[in-house]
């Protein structure tokens, strides 16, 4: 009994570094080297960006909201747009959809490498790490080319999207496509077969599906537990109706079955930029703004973490009189408490990064 | 686009029955994704509308609240957006009163939890037995309901510069002289 009360303790852990480089605060209760319970403390980024949207304009807001998060900017401009369309009931042109599906698609793979290259960095596993990253550049290549950035596209606006794609550079996207295939199909391998990385997430960070359901998670979070959820299924939006893809569950329910599920779905991204790149019809890429009424309206779509979701209500200016979103890592936090209990302290790290935290984003 | 807009009837009929009559309307998007909107005139329904929705496998997606004073009307609103088989199921609660109240609706879904905070930090919106009623982001230093203090710019910036600065010009000048 008395050994017990001496061994439990009750240790911080961060602000900083826990996992990226995005502050997030764990108290944690360990008992020897297992955790016992996690509460966290967050809010040291909260930027009020919500308030700041209701003092812009519509237009101006598609900037704003491209910047609540980096890896997924360009989901947030664009489940923006939507809501913005839903609201104006605007109908936005075919090649728009086929536009914004590949921007997407793009970005789903850049967020989905960069999410396991971390995992190897907090294994140790530093050559892993770059490796991935090498590969991953090439995406941040085509980026940089398509659009200009390597970040924040601004592909998106309200009415369809911004940027018109020349028949060279969807044969520019599709050669890349095929030179970096290889290249995650070896990281796959890697990341499937290696001792050093099955060791330490087969079996760990165990959300079961009955938590993953009850917390109500989303993306390749509840994916990895089992849960069949996709918006791009559920509620078919932009080119997606009309594109071939799977939704990859797996139930293993641990680090490792997310990161799985998160490499199997870049093989299906890479099967949506080709689609889009050979499919995409001529035509305008933007309609024309509507009136403004006063009106409500939601959007959402499947980012690179899960589902983003969008209300706005306008009041007839173009001020919108209240713009809130929730982001995918919004309902995997409350995971960690479950995902975490009775692991060891060293694996706190690499639980956290499995859900692909954005705190940034949380928080707003 | 399609002529009928998809919805789970029980759902859409239990929900009916909370609302106020005559303010359920449903929306569809331009890709046929359905929308379904009710008014709850008193948050006392919110409970029976939350055991509805939690029954039929609902899952909690976002929870919006909303200040109707910046549309000049004196009284906040909650939005509970929810989503069963890829349709979204948006329920308005209208709160009225100096101490706007809601019951927490954690008991039915888990991930309300954070919403409910939220809410009540940024709008000072009392949440009735929330099990966890700490802060989520902001600081204990910041007073509740921030939200509702929130000032647009234009009129913040409006008469900022005050009489001060026009004094303190005024009696640079007779120094100098």
């Amino acid at each position: 009994m008395t050994s017990t009360a001496v061994n439990t303790f009750s240790i911080p852990l961060g602000p900083v570094h826990v996992a990226l480089e995005e502050p997030v605060y764990f108290h944690l209760d360990v008992e020897g080297e297992t955790i016992r319970k996690v509460e966290l403390t967050s809010g040291h980024v909260h930027r009020g960006m919500e308030a700041m949207a209701t003092q812009r304009n519509l237009t101006k807001n598609t900037t704003l909201t491209e910047r609540v998060c980096s890896l997924c900017s360009n989901s947030h401009s664009f489940t923006y747009c939507m809501a913005a369309e839903n609201v104006l009931g605007l109908d936005i042109p075919p090649r728009a959809r086929y536009l914004r599906v590949l921007a997407e698609e793009i970005k789903r793979v850049a967020s989905h490498l960069f999410n396991t290259a971390i995992q190897a960095h907090v294994i140790g596993f530093k050559s892993l790490f770059m490796h991935t990253m090498e590969v991953r550049e090439i995406m941040q290549d085509v980026k940089e080319t398509v659009y200009g950035n390597r970040m924040n596209l601004a592909q998106n606006c309200i009415g369809g999207v911004k940027c018109d794609l020349t028949p060279e550079l969807l044969s520019y996207i599709l050669d890349m496509v095929d030179k970096m295939e290889p290249g995650v199909e070896e990281i796959r391998e890697l990341y499937a077969t290696n001792s050093m990385v099955l060791g330490r997430t087969k079996g760990l960070g165990l959300l079961p599906k009955k938590d993953a359901l009850r917390l109500g998670v989303v993306g390749p979070v509840a994916r990895g537990s089992g849960i069949n959820i996709d918006v791009r299924k559920d509620s078919p939006y932009a080119a997606y109706p009309e594109l071939e893809f799977d939704t990859i569950v797996n139930d293993g329910c641990c680090i490792h079955s997310r990161t799985t599920v998160r490499l199997n779905e870049i093989f299906e991204s890479f099967r949506l930029i080709r689609q889009c790149c050979r499919r995409v019809p001529e035509g305008p890429t933007k309609a024309p703004m509507r009136q403004i009424r006063a009106a409500e309206a939601c959007a959402r779509t499947e980012a690179p973490r899960g589902e983003v979701f969008y209300y706005i209500r306008t009041n007839a200016t173009d001020i919108p009189a209240r713009l809130k979103w929730r982001v995918p890592s919004y309902m995997n936090w409350e995971a960690l408490g479950v995902m975490m209990k009775d692991c060891k302290v060293a694996d706190v790290a690499l639980i956290t990064n499995s859900i692909d935290p954005c705190v940034s984003c949380t928080e707003r | 686009m399609q002529d009928t807009i998809n919805g789970n009837q029980r759902i859409i009929d239990g929900l009916g029955q909370c609302s106020e009559t005559g303010t359920v309307h449903h929306t569809v998007d331009s890709f046929g994704n359905a929308f379904h909107w009710f008014r709850l005139g008193t948050p006392r329904h919110l409970t029976r509308a939350a055991a509805l929705l939690s029954e039929t496998g609902a899952r909690l997606c976002m929870v919006t609240a909303y200040n109707r004073r910046h549309l000049s009307e004196p009284m906040q609103e909650i939005c509970y957006h929810f989503e069963v088989a890829g349709v979204i199921y948006n329920l308005t609660v209208i709160l009225n009163g100096e101490w706007p109240v809601v019951p927490s609706i954690t008991p039915f879904f888990a991930n309300a939890d954070w919403h409910e905070r939220e809410m009540m930090e940024l709008y000072g919106i009392n949440v009735a037995d929330h099990p966890n009623p700490r802060r989520l982001f902001l600081d204990e230093s910041f007073e509740r309901g921030i939200l509702n203090q929130a000032v647009p710019l234009s009129i913040m910036m409006n008469g900022a510069s005050t009489t001060d600065l026009w004094e303190r010009i005024l009696a640079d000048r007779e120094k100098q002289s």
